[in-house]
């Protein structure tokens, strides 16, 4: 479980998180939603202990993620797929990651089997494509087996069958009682993927609820999220 | 922490930039072995008269520069090519623990600088003294094994060199900007001391990072009566034992700077 309280984050005159309070459920994929700009990233970071909150705590599973010894057997995190040194290979980007937590080479062999990458796994991670990037970040996050997987925007990029291998990856890991968070833009992907939904604007929580009661019956996903955002727009394009 | 170091060492030799840096250090043998070659050419074709006021630097000393700053810039690249490319946040997330993720950083660096610094001080020392044989060039007769003391001090100088270098990588953030602090400790201050009035230039000179090492070693420490300031100023001011503090003070204070640095601010 991921409890957010009261969360304040400011960078200068800049606040990226106003008071935000959720929780993520085990058990459940949650989707985690809001405009470009709107904290998801920010909160994510403060979360995994990255950023310090300006105010306010995030815990996982009633702890700060910071005082976690070897904290990649409990939370596998995606933040950034291109974080990857371009000029080591995939293999020693995970296994290095994997040494950090007592995790062996045969784990890494494996999951770099599991998402699509053992043909390459030698080769220099800058060679790779934004897709082979995104599931080089999703075996990082799958490394220790973790009941808590945050991931920001793991579906870019990705091909129409690693899109189907992520959702089915996402439903069956919370079918297992993980928890799971993952952010997305893409509205028809998350309604496909998503049990619950939190949904930010400029740094303040919209709406934190099932998918089926955010969505009317016969209602896209799309209409509801860009009707409850439509006052949070920060970043809108021009028109 | 075991565990964490095993991870940086991995991540050192897993890029090519390690293995350009060594590639640097072994160039630096092959110059100050060329350099003696000529100058021992230049010898024998001096009449003996001439042959007396004949002087050679010792390389491992001339070309120690060259090792330093290459080590520097391992130093910086331990972590600055993580905040470039962004793993820092993945390493973090894996060591939360900032001191721990710092501490094997350093000790992996340390490790890599030390071993290339004492191999370039000594294959430079070794295959110096056999191009020079048994002619009588001053700073050029003491055996290897009455000498070590002075030569390990040498090589311990890189691996210092790589720890400031990671230091002002972690202050700095970004790779240009630690190398262009670590050539200023290594040349550009050195060198701009210069210009104070006596005797400043020479007391200043003595706290110089580059010239604490032979002080320390005391009598088996080389001595450039010509140069009083610079990299290659050696100008034996401090005793050894100040000498030696002030050489863990270049350890200490900016790894612990960094140290604070890194724990405070966000990633
Ligand atoms: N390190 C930082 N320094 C300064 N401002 C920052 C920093 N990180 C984020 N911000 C600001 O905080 C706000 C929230 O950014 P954040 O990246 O969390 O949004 P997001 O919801 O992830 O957006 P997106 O959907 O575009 O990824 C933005 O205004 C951003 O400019
Ligand atoms: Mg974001």
């Amino acid at each position: 479980m991921i409890e957010v309280r009261d969360l304040v984050k400011r960078y200068g005159s800049t606040v990226a998180v106003d008071g935000l309070s959720f929780q993520v459920r085990p058990g459940q994929v949650t989707g985690f939603l809001g405009p470009n700009g709107a904290g998801k990233s920010t909160t994510m970071r403060v979360v995994l202990g990255l950023d310090a909150p300006t105010s306010g705590e995030a815990l996982i599973g009633g702890r700060r993620y910071a005082a976690t010894r070897r904290p990649l057997h409990q939370v596998g995190a995606l933040l950034d797929a291109s974080a990857v040194h371009p000029g080591r290979s995939a293999y020693d980007h995970l296994l290095a990651l994997a040494r950090t937590n007592g995790i062996g080479p045969r784990r890494v062999a494996a999951l770099v089997e599991l998402v699509g990458l053992a043909g390459v796994a030698r080769k220099r991670a800058g060679t790779f494509s934004l897709g082979m990037k995104q599931r080089l970040g999703i075996a990082a996050a799958l490394l220790g087996d973790p009941a808590v997987l945050m991931l920001d925007e793991p579906v870019n990029g990705l091909d129409p069958e690693g899109v189907r291998w992520i959702r089915e990856l996402m439903r069956s890991l919370a079918a297992e009682g993980r928890t799971v968070l993952l952010s997305s833009h893409l509205m028809s992907e998350m309604a496909l993927t998503a049990d619950h939904l939190v949904i930010i604007g400029r740094g303040r929580l919209i709406a934190d609820g099932p998918l089926r009661d955010l969505v009317p019956d016969g209602g896209s996903l799309e209409d509801a999220y860009l009707r409850l955002t439509a006052g949070s727009v920060e970043h809108g394009a021009g028109r | 922490m075991i565990a964490s170091l095993s991870a940086e060492w991995l991540k050192i030799r897993s890029v090519r930039s390690t293995y350009v840096v060594l590639a640097v250090v072994a160039l630096a043998v092959v110059i100050g072995a060329l350099f003696v070659w000529q100058g021992m050419a230049v010898f024998d074709g001096l009449p003996p008269e001439r042959r007396e006021n004949f002087r050679v630097i010792p390389m491992e000393e001339y070309m120690l520069p060259m090792v330093q700053l290459a080590l520097g810039v391992l130093g910086v690249l331990a972590i600055t090519s993580e905040y470039a490319h962004g793993t820092v946040r993945s390493s973090l997330v894996a060591v939360p623990a900032r001191g721990t993720l710092l501490a094997a950083k350093a000790a992996a660096v340390a490790a890599v600088a030390l071993a290339a610094g004492q191999a370039a001080v000594f294959a430079t020392f070794l295959v110096t003294r056999a191009l020079v044989g048994d002619r009588p060039i001053p700073d050029h007769g003491a055996p290897v094994a009455q000498q070590a003391p002075q030569l390990l001090l040498l090589g311990l100088s890189v691996a210092v060199f790589a720890m400031v270098g990671l230091a002002f990588g972690v202050a700095t953030r970004s790779t240009a900007g630690a190398i262009v602090s670590v050539v200023a400790l290594l040349f550009v201050i050195p060198a701009g001391i210069t210009y104070l009035p006596a005797p400043w230039g020479t007391r200043l000179s003595a706290v110089m990072l580059p010239n604490l090492p032979d002080q320390i070693a005391g009598a088996l420490g080389w001595r450039s009566e010509e140069v009083v300031v610079g990299p290659w100023a050696r100008v034996p001011v401090l005793s050894p034992v100040w000498a030696a503090v002030a050489l863990a003070a270049y350890i200490v204070v900016p790894l612990a700077a960094a140290a604070v640095l890194f724990r405070r601010r966000d990633a």
